[in-house]
């Protein structure tokens, strides 16, 4: 009876072990030699000034969770960049850092929001179908809007971040939606940059008939599409783009003219060639490299990809001759060439539950203090921040950098948020799909508002 | 030790890891799925009961019509394609002996050793239209090379093929165990009696496979219903909803819609899809043995 009882407990005891041995996994803490070819003088230079107040407190972990999976280049380094500064300036603090590609992040913080674990600085996107619903759900800490004041960010740029007069979070980029060409190609073929659209399909049908693709793009991701019907709209309204895309999905009505012009204008560039063949199938990755490879004479994406000019990956002939324009104007239209489509997407937000909410929210500011992820990113060509960045100009910036400074300061109205960023996740896939299925004539342009109106209604 | 096995204690013991296990990895997730099925639940927030609302909108979804209809075309394509060649073939390889069997069963094998992955983007590149493999070919005939392959129109066809190929392996493996596995002397009796390979191989060969391509044609038809990861690699269900499929069509509203609860009306369907396809199956198998 004994030895029963004892295998008895023995049995299970080892059932126990077995079944909790499956449970904790610790993550681990990031990489600090990541990150090694960023400038960062600011570093030492921050290192004297900011006052070490919690370097001898003690040991805190932040944990941080990020869109921003390459951690070695472009933006992820600049991150990572922040967080190894950080840590060295204030040795009791550990960052943790978890960085998953958008789509995947976007599922795993829902997971993480119906979860009690919510890590204490996240990334966020200050759009409508990112963050409405995240803030509803009580995720995001409330920040004071007042401790910003002299941070230089750019008139209206938080308001994407903050809801019912509350700021929730802070804008990393300002995008401005662009097509990046190749100016070698262009002068050799004697082609100039289009001033109005119809002069934009023309040098498309004069780039078809020398063998080349007009403009690379990445139509299987489906959002750019939807970008091109917001930048047309910009040139065909000139202001108020965004208004009148959140009036018309708040009441399901397209019936506006801007919209079908827009939407028949998406058609049109398809139907003229002017993007490469099965442009709908081909990905991001395909689309950049037709371009970079001198297959494409122009490339249509945002400023974030300023960084082409820099990258060593890319053969010199084409790198050092990139340069932008934007969207023309379009006959007709209200808007002016200097009116232009751009918006602030991502940024960061401290979570409402953070297990270290003050030291999340002094390492958010420590990032974003104007010369932290401002000077980083631009000195090194990476993108323009949501902040003046007008000071950190070194004189030594691509030629790229220097458009997009000449861009922005020259602007005269931005677009905001674009069509598909405007709605809930549901309207974002629906008005995705929709817009590719327009751009290939699987729907009509009557149909395609229809649809619309429809993805708003559920 | 024989009492310790008549124990109920111990017999508790070493069943509840398997039966918790099931409990919480199985039956709670699929009983919550019918819960989450009739509501309009988010990922966030609160789940709202909204009754057959989902189950109604379903009905009148054509994207999910679509996805149906695809992967029965799938299905109908591995029944009546890919496994009729894959019989052939293991028949073939097992009457060439020596090395060459060992390295065409390899070769056809091969495909089912890569990474799906790595499988989507080899025939990403092949079938892109601007400077792939299958254009190229086109282009060395004398054709113009412009075809879209994964366009509107072709894409299903396209995608069809790569899902053949892909999953061919695996069968002709298992038809080639199963042909191993015939007793030798019933081909020699054969041959006495003057048979030829023909004969051999429909009088002989398929009547004794008979156990294994019901196997495998249930699992062709389950595999089918539930292909997702190399479409979801090759055309993401596009363009439009062209080559859009169940499990792929669920993932795309619950994970990038956000619509968990649509999501789950969609897996309970499919669930009852794919046990009710296996019913059939089974149904007509017995009816033959019978």
């Amino acid at each position: 009876m004994k030895m029963k009882k004892a295998i008895a407990a023995l049995l299970t005891a080892t059932m126990i072990f077995g079944m909790t041995g499956c449970g904790n996994k610790t993550e681990a803490p990031a990489a600090k030699d990541a990150g090694t070819e960023v400038t960062s003088d600011a570093a030492e230079e921050a290192a004297a000034d900011t006052a070490n107040d919690t370097a001898s407190g003690e040991a805190v972990t932040i944990k941080v969770f990020s869109n921003l999976p390459d951690r070695t280049s472009g933006q992820g380094l600049v991150e990572q960049t922040l967080f190894n500064m950080y840590m060295e300036e204030n040795p009791n603090v550990t960052i943790e850092v978890e960085a998953l590609d958008d789509e995947a992040y976007k599922t795993k913080f829902k997971a993480y929001a119906a979860g009690s674990s919510m890590p204490d600085l996240v990334s966020v996107w200050g759009q409508p179908g990112f963050i409405d619903e995240v803030i509803d759900a009580g995720v995001l800490a409330e920040l004071n809007e007042a401790d910003y004041a002299d941070y230089g960010f750019i008139n209206g740029s938080l308001d994407g971040f903050s809801k019912d007069g509350k700021l929730y979070g802070l804008p990393r980029n300002t995008d401005v939606m662009c097509f990046f060409y190749n100016q070698k190609m262009f002068d050799d073929n004697g082609w100039s940059v289009p001033q109005t659209y119809d002069e934009l399909l023309a040098l498309g049908e004069q780039i078809n008939a020398a063998g080349i693709i007009p403009v690379a793009m990445d139509g299987a991701d489906k959002w750019p599409l939807a970008i091109y019907i917001t930048d047309a709209m910009e040139k065909i309204d000139g202001s108020g783009v965004m208004a009148k895309t959140h009036d018309a999905i708040a009441n399901a009505d397209f019936s506006d003219p801007t919209f079908k012009q827009a939407a028949e204008m998406l058609k049109g560039s398809a139907d003229a060639r002017l993007f490469q063949n099965g442009f709908e199938v081909t990905d991001y990755g395909t689309a950049q490299n037709l371009f970079t490879n001198g297959q494409a004479a122009m490339f249509y994406m945002g400023s974030w990809e300023m960084s082409m000019a820099n990258n060593q990956d890319i053969p010199a002939e084409i790198r050092d001759n990139i340069r932008v324009f934007l969207m023309p104007t379009v006959e007709g239209g209200k808007g002016k060439a200097t009116d232009i489509s751009a918006w602030n997407g991502g940024g960061h937000s401290v979570t409402a539950n953070a297990a270290n909410k003050e030291e999340a929210i002094k390492l958010l500011n420590y990032m974003y203090r104007p010369d932290g992820w401002t000077k980083i990113a631009w000195e090194n060509g990476i993108c323009m921040s949501a902040q003046d960045f007008s000071a950190y100009a070194t004189g030594n910036e691509t030629e790229v950098q220097k458009q997009f400074m000449d861009v922005i300061a020259g602007a005269t109205n931005m677009s905001g948020t674009p069509i598909n960023d405007m709605g809930t996740s549901d309207f974002k896939t629906q008005c995705e799909d929709l817009t590719q299925e327009l751009s290939i004539g699987s729907v009509t342009a009557e149909e395609y508002l229809e649809g619309l109106a429809g993805a708003c209604a559920q | 030790m024989q009492k310790a096995y008549s124990n109920k204690a111990v017999i508790l013991s070493l069943v509840l890891p398997g039966l918790i296990t099931f409990v919480f990895a199985i039956l709670a997730p699929i009983c919550l799925s019918v819960y989450y099925g009739f509501t309009d639940f988010s990922g966030m927030g609160e789940a709202t009961f909204i009754g057959f609302a989902n189950y109604k909108e379903l009905f009148h979804d054509k994207a999910f019509g679509r996805s149906i209809l695809n992967s029965l075309f799938l299905a109908i394509g591995f029944v009546f394609v890919q496994h009729p060649l894959a019989i052939i073939t293991a028949a073939l390889l097992e009457r060439m002996g020596r090395k060459a069997e060992g390295f065409f069963r390899c070769v056809y094998f091969l495909p089912n050793v890569i990474s799906v992955a790595v499988i989507a983007y080899l025939w990403k590149f092949i079938y892109d239209p601007n400077f792939g493999l299958l254009n190229n070919i086109v282009k060395l005939f004398g054709g113009k090379g412009d075809i879209n392959w994964l366009g509107s129109g072709n894409a299903i066809w396209s995608v069809l093929i790569v899902l053949i190929w892909h999953g061919f392996g695996w069968g002709m493996l298992i038809y080639y165990t199963g042909i191993k596995n015939i007793d030798p002397t019933l081909y020699e009796a054969a041959a006495i009696d003057g048979a030829d390979n023909k004969i051999t191989f429909l009088k002989i060969t398929l009547p004794l496979m008979k156990p294994v391509i019901e196997v495998n044609v249930t699992l062709a038809v389950i595999s089918a219903l539930k292909q997702m990861e190399t479409v979801y690699l090759l055309t993401n269900g596009g363009p439009g909803n062209e080559t859009q499929f169940m499990a792929n069509y669920l993932y795309k509203q619950a994970f990038s819609s956000f619509r968990y609860g649509y999501g789950n009306s969609i897996s309970v369907v499919f669930v009852i899809i794919c046990v009710f396809a296996t019913a059939v199956l089974n149904r007509i198998f017995k009816e033959r043995e019978a």
